[in-house]
């Protein structure tokens, strides 16, 4: 299968701190990978130097096909980003929100009328499109965030901490709609620190202070360490390390 | 009062840590002082003169000499296109063009030849002076001073024992003799100052504590609102005060202010009016919800009506009646009257004692609003 | 990307409208301080409350203080006070002048000899102190030349040009339009700058294909187009309310206003670089106003400031703006008498945005 997203050894400096310290990876398309770790471990920084918004000190890595070094502008064109913070406007409506992402998306105009009705069909967000992206709760302003970050069919969707503060049932609805995504062709890479999600991912990799620990389906890595689940398996692992003479 | 000696402290600590009431309790008050002190000068006293002189004798040169050494007018800035005068003012060169038409040489001589006053019925020697109009005050003084200038050529050349009739004026000036204009501003700088610190501060400080949430918990504690009120403002009234001093000795050392009056009544209005500043900035915050709002309502509400409608720069007595009106609810008015007063004319407390009342009146009914509103919102 | 632009512009515009507060303050702000700084800001120096002692008592003083009192400048407060009453009525600001006429005051004017007048002046008020002593000179002068009828060996034929009624408010409204202009866009420009980089929706707006030329265009235009609707409110207000004169040409302060804003716009930008939050932004915003109108020319005149500040002054974009406002609506002064300050403004412009333009491209990437 062919890989779409690929890093090699990829580092972030920060003057003295190494936010991200040497990972590498690979995401296979259509497949749903996991990206865990405990807060302030670099998987923010990792995810945005994906997303071309941060440089990467050292290492290589190709999203989509593209270098993440070179081709910045081909790599925006077929990524989606959905931030932590719903990065929507408030005053608008959800319509004008979406009008707006995919204008400047350079969707054509009928072509983003059509989507956006279908987004909204999909993902229920019908009657509240014309309510300020601020007054929704937050689980459709999560929706919203999500429709807007896929209204140009991205091939590869990139989810900052997607569920932050969602109740449990809307989290396991949003969940449905990323296999959704996932099942048409999107390749998608979320970032979570709730170990249930984590147990709907193909695969996983584990963050700690900036290194991959550990990197594999769910399920063979539960058995293979012999926890009872994620979680479980999670503070084995972070412990395990952190107890650990840090190695070079 | 343990208490407040606890709220107090922290406000401090607050204050000491926030860069920005930093800068507003140090930085502005040097800033506006060395502003005001060397940079706005609303004297006129350098009126760009543009000379074009056609008698050229040493006659004219000698005029020219007494209007650039006059201390009012100043040399004009680049060349000046001598048949074109209007462009010289449009361009900006000059705010007036002398022009000396040919003949001024002899009509000194005639002066000088003068036997009796009918040889005062001579032909007149006429000299143009036009000026920009744009700024009418300089427009006017540029008139006034160069007639000045004229009558002492005149007074000059004539014959010894030759005076020319008519009125002249002995002018004396009281109170600032010689004309400096720190004297009028250093007064109501230390007003601005006292007004702007009590209150910007003060407005930011309830707002701050709503925004992080912290207000709650303070009412949570056996403390009362009086006393949270107090606590904070304490520490702006000692910042104020220390900052209104420092100013003061600042301008009284380095420019010069006379003090004529009583320190201790100065003090003691000082203190007054920097009540009711606080309470006007108490009562914004507890109106108000971001610490943004409090400060940009704070800026509207007491610095610019202090600036603009006390009395500190523009005349009150010039304004339309509405503003003069408005006025009378600016603290700062009465309070640049009783600086003003006791500073520059050794007023005392019976000479003052109109503007006294009132502003204690208002730093009482202020007070009570204020704390009324507060009381209101966290209750 | 036009496109984006369009889209980045109409989303501006919208927040900005949907705003009570914000628009509140882009159509009353104008007007309000237009009425406030135009009828508080009036430093003529007029109605000088007098009094009078008058020793002569004879027709002629009694002339005199007529012509005194005439026109705007000097009032007759009152007539031969005490003098313990005349001490505290300076004292108490009751009156800044104080006229005393000698006893034999009109004998030596009829005899042709000369005749002194003691004036006193309140100094307090420097400017003002030296403005009454100079309208004392001049009504002293003008009673002379009218009751002796003598002719003068040499006058001083006087001309005022632009502005004959004399009005400090024709003078101070042109000034405010600027100083509004400034003020707006500056703030605007760098605070919905920071507001997006607060909300997320920067980093949103980066994660697409938008380039920088587009994103700044996007943020900046719509300011652009609020400060020419500002400066066009004001002017219409100041011209109907005020009456103030236009002497020039409307197509060309607009169009130096437009080379102006690239100033504006890129300070706002520059300031949205070093601001974390709005709250700063809004302060450096607010502070660096501040200090450029002050040091503009705008109420203090530059000829006034020591040396050293004078140069500096030239540093000031608002400086070169300022004359050029008032140029053109005061005197109707037109490019060749305003060239100078075009070509600075101009270079001005061309460095401020260019390197703000740079500065926030860099930090972008």
């Amino acid at each position: 299968m062919p890989e779409a997203v690929t890093i090699d050894r990829l580092t972030k400096k920060f003057g003295d701190f190494t936010a991200v310290d040497k990972i590498s990876l690979a995401v296979n398309e259509g497949e749903v990978f996991g990206f865990l770790g405990a807060n302030g471990a670099g998987k923010t920084t990792a995810i945005r130097m994906l997303c071309g918004l941060l440089l990467p000190t050292s290492g290589s890595g190709r999203v989509g096909g593209y270098d993440i070094y070179r081709d910045n502008e081909k790599i925006k064109k077929s990524i989606g980003y959905m931030s932590q913070k719903f990065s929507l406007y408030g005053d608008l409506t959800a319509y004008e929100n979406l009008w707006f992402y995919g204008s400047v998306y350079q969707l054509e105009k009928r072509v983003l009328k059509e989507r956006i009705e279908e987004l909204s069909g999909d993902l229920g967000l019908g009657e509240f499109l014309d309510r300020p992206a601020g007054k929704l709760p937050l689980g459709w302003r999560q929706r919203l965030a999500l429709a807007a970050s896929v209204l140009h069919r991205p091939k590869i969707l990139f989810l900052d901490e997607p569920t932050g503060g969602v109740d449990p049932v809307f989290r396991r609805r949003f969940w449905a709609m990323l296999y959704d995504l996932a099942d048409k062709g999107t390749t998608l890479f979320v970032t979570t620190h709730y170990m249930d999600e984590a147990e709907y991912c193909h695969r996983i990799s584990i963050m700690h202070h900036g290194r991959i620990v550990e990197l594999g389906n769910p399920a063979e890595l539960i058995q293979r360490y012999q926890q009872p689940n994620l979680e479980e398996l999670f503070v084995h692992l972070i412990s395990k390390r952190s107890s650990e003479p840090t190695d070079a | 009062m343990h208490k407040l000696r606890f709220i107090a402290h922290k406000e401090l600590r607050h204050i000491l840590r926030d860069p920005r009431s930093l800068i507003i309790a140090i930085l502005m008050p040097i800033l506006m002082t060395l502003l005001y002190g060397y940079a706005i000068n609303l004297d006129i006293k350098n009126i760009k003169l543009a000379v074009i002189d056609f008698d050229r004798t040493s006659a004219s040169t000698d005029l020219i000499g007494r209007f650039y050494n006059s201390g009012y007018f100043s040399k004009a800035t680049g060349p000046v296109s001598i048949d074109n005068p209007e462009m010289i003012l449009k361009k900006g060169q000059a705010n007036a063009v002398l022009i000396i038409r040919p003949g001024l040489s002899e009509a000194i001589q005639k002066l000088k030849n003068i036997r009796n006053r009918a040889g005062l019925a001579i032909d007149k020697y006429e000299l143009g002076l036009i000026v920009d109009g744009a700024d009418a005050n300089m427009a006017a003084a540029a008139g006034s001073y160069s007639s000045i200038i004229v009558s002492q050529v005149i007074k000059d050349n004539l014959p010894p024992g030759f005076e020319l009739p008519g009125i002249k004026i002995s002018r004396q000036v009281l109170y600032n003799p010689d004309l400096k204009s720190s004297h009028f501003f250093v007064p109501g700088l230390i007003a601005i100052i006292l007004m702007m610190i009590s209150a910007l501060l003060t407005s930011v400080t309830v707002a701050r504590e709503k925004e992080s949430g912290t207000m709650e918990q303070l009412l949570t504690t056996p403390v009362t609102p009086r006393q949270i009120i107090i606590g904070k403002t304490l520490p702006y009234v000692g910042l104020a005060l220390l900052d209104g001093i420092l100013v003061l000795v600042f301008g009284v050392f380095h420019f010069g202010v006379p003090f004529t009056g009583s320190v201790l009544l100065l003090f003691a209005f000082g203190v007054i009016y920097v009540i009711s500043a606080l309470a006007i900035g108490i009562f914004i915050s507890t109106v108000v919800k971001t610490q943004q709002l409090a400060m940009m309502g704070a800026m509207m509400v007491t610095v610019l009506p202090s600036v603009m409608l006390s009395g500190f720069i523009f005349e009150i007595k010039n304004m339309p009646l509405i503003l003069q009106i408005i006025t009378h609810i600016v603290p700062a008015r009465y309070f640049l009257l009783i600086i003003r007063g006791i500073m520059l004319k050794g007023s005392g407390l019976e000479l003052l004692w109109v503007e006294a009342s009132f502003l204690i009146l208002m730093s009482i009914l202020l007070l009570s609003v204020a704390t009324k509103k507060f009381k209101l919102r966290v209750g | 990307m036009l496109r984006t632009i369009l889209a980045l512009m109409k989303k501006e515009f919208y927040q900005v409208i949907r705003d009570r507060n914000m628009l509140r303050l882009i159509f009353l702000m104008p007007i309000v301080q237009l009425l406030v700084l135009g009828y508080a800001i009036n430093t003529d120096v007029k109605k000088i409350s007098t009094a009078v002692y008058d020793f002569d008592r004879s027709r002629l003083s009694r002339e005199y203080i007529k012509a005194k009192t005439a026109g705007d400048y000097f009032i007759l407060s009152s007539a031969n006070p005490p003098v313990l009453d005349a001490v505290r009525g300076f004292k108490e600001n009751r009156f800044s002048a104080a006229l005393v006429i000698p006893n034999d005051f009109s004998e030596r004017f009829i005899e042709k000899k000369p005749v002194g007048v003691g004036l006193l002046i309140d100094g307090s008020n420097a400017n003002s102190a030296s403005i009454t002593s100079g309208y004392a000179e001049m009504i002293a002068w003008q009673f002379n030349r009218r009751q002796l009828d003598m002719p003068e060996p040499i006058v001083m034929r006087q001309q005022m040009l632009f502005n004959p009624e004399s009005e400090s408010i024709y003078f101070m409204v042109p000034g405010i339009v600027a100083v509004l202009l400034t003020m707006i866009t500056v703030m605007l420009t760098s605070m919905a700058i920071v507001r997006e980089r607060e909300i997320g929706t920067l980093e949103q707006l980066m994660v697409t294909p938008i380039t920088v030329p587009a994103l700044i265009a996007g943020k900046t235009i719509p300011f652009a187009i609020l400060g020419f609707l500002e400066m066009s409110i004001a002017l219409l207000f100041g011209i109907l309310w005020f009456g103030i004169p236009f002497a020039g040409s409307w197509a060309l302060l607009y169009g130096l206003t437009f080379v102006f804003l690239f100033t504006t716009l890129g300070v706002g930008l520059f300031i949205s670089t070093i601001s974390r939050t709005q709250q700063q932004a809004m302060f450096y915003a607010w502070f660096f106003s501040i200090f450029t109108i002050l040091t503009s020319g705008f109420f203090a005149p530059i000829a006034n400031m020591p040396q050293a500040v004078q140069y500096l002054t030239y540093l000031n974009p608002l400086r070169y703006f300022m004359i050029i406002v008032r140029g053109i609506m005061m005197k109707g002064a037109s490019i060749d008498a305003l060239y100078p300050e075009i070509i600075a403004m101009i270079i001005f412009s061309a460095v401020i945005f260019t390197s703000s333009w740079l500065r926030y491209s860099k930090r972008v990437s």
